[in-house]
């Protein structure tokens, strides 16, 4: 059987067309389905926002423009807001380029430069800071800076307990309130209490004598 | 008797040359030296405005004030520094280039401009030392009162009685009560 140059002309076009159909189909209305993430029970992921919980309450919430799990190990990068719960209520705003989120061990790494804001004109800047959800400890293993209640205190290792109120201080440890300059090696700030310990030798520098 | 009025004398001119009680607004340093790392020095109530320090526990350690070319040192003090309060006991010297006051406690009350040594207090100069119970030097009457079991050494003799007032800008000497001089003639 012989075709004809026209039904030729017609069947190529019919092939052609069906080819066109069959790749956008596949190409974009038929998509593998996305790959099952497992949502840990103690963190939600809407979108781009983390929400970390302990027994039911809200302890931080982070807005993340990329987010990658692998393992137990959720990392956040372009941290775009970080912010710390007590009783529900904002209790810290953090700032850091990058995180990552330990959900086993219910730790959360902060890689700096990393600003922590708080309460009463509340500044903490350090490289690395650990926070520890078990225990609500919070350590900068490294040095750091810190504003609070009108002191500026300098210290090359951090960690604090919120529970107990106690802020540890290691290393070079330097207070300065008003005109009293603290210089030790260790020195623990009963944050309720306001006072602080002194370990080992101690140098004051300061103003003495009459106003 | 005369001769060694005039070594009391220099005795009130170095008391009144210390410029503790005098100074104001001045740097001052405190030092707590010899304490191990894991034992706590002192504390700083900052609501209450208070620095304790007690190392009488840990043998060799010691607490220093250096305010100007005063020097005290004892191995418990507390600072008040909303009042300007400064306490140190257990043993403690107040020194000044060649001036040295001793006492189981040496007190100074800033806001008063008063320094107060009390219990076996010793002043020490190159010339003379003086013995009390008590010292009180008040700046505003310029009055430095030595009470209770007052002796006054010198190289030659000694002066003893119950009070003993240095007058400090006019130089005078009061002596209140009996008073005894012993002294070696020539």
């Amino acid at each position: 059987m012989t075709l004809s140059t026209k039904a030729k002309r017609m069947i190529a076009v019919g092939v052609f067309v069906v080819a066109v159909i069959i790749f956008i189909i596949f190409r974009y209305v038929v998509e593998p389905p996305p790959p099952q993430e497992a949502v840990p029970p103690s963190v939600q992921l809407v979108e781009s926002r983390l929400v970390g919980r302990k027994d039911g309450r809200r302890q931080w919430e982070i807005l993340s423009q990329t987010v990658l799990q692998a393992g137990d190990v959720v990392t956040l990068s372009d941290l775009k807001e970080m912010i710390v719960y007590q009783d529900e209520e904002d209790y810290l705003t953090i700032d850091a380029p990058r995180a990552e989120w330990e959900r086993k061990t219910e730790v959360l790494r902060l890689f700096g430069p990393v600003v922590v804001e708080g309460e009463d004109g509340f500044r903490l800047e350090s490289d690395y800071l650990v926070w520890e959800g078990s225990r609500g400890m919070i350590t900068s293993p490294g040095p750091v800076w810190i504003l609070w209640h009108g002191m500026e205190i300098t210290a090359a290792e951090m960690s604090m307990e919120p529970d107990s109120g106690l802020l540890h201080l290691r290393g070079d440890v330097e207070i300065r309130d008003q005109s009293m300059v603290w210089k030790t090696e260790e020195a623990v700030y009963n944050v309720d209490a306001e006072f602080m310990d002194f370990y080992g030798n101690v140098v004051l520098e300061g103003e003495m004598g009459n106003d | 008797m005369i001769r060694k009025l005039m070594v009391v004398s220099l005795l009130v001119l170095l008391l009144a040359a210390s410029p503790i009680w005098a100074a104001e607004n001045e740097s001052g340093r405190l030092e707590i030296t010899g304490v191990p790392e894991d034992v706590t020095a002192g504390r700083y109530d900052r609501q209450a405005g208070v620095f304790s320090a007690d190392v009488t526990a840990i043998e060799g350690a010691l607490v220093k004030v250096i305010f100007e070319e005063v020097e005290i040192v004892g191995q418990k003090m507390e600072w008040r520094t909303d009042d300007n309060y400064l306490i140190f006991t257990t043993g403690a010297t107040l020194t000044k280039e060649d001036f040295t006051i001793t006492g189981d406690t040496i007190e100074y009350f800033g806001d008063e401009d008063r320094l107060h040594a009390q219990g076996s207090v010793v002043v020490t100069t190159d010339d003379a030392t003086v013995y009390a119970d008590e010292m009180v030097y008040d700046e505003e009457t310029d009055e430095a009162v030595f009470t209770g079991k007052v002796k006054v050494v010198f190289e030659d003799g000694v002066l003893e009685g119950e009070k003993f007032v240095m007058f400090l800008e006019k130089s005078e000497l009061q002596f209140f009560g009996a008073f005894q001089g012993l002294f070696n003639t020539d």
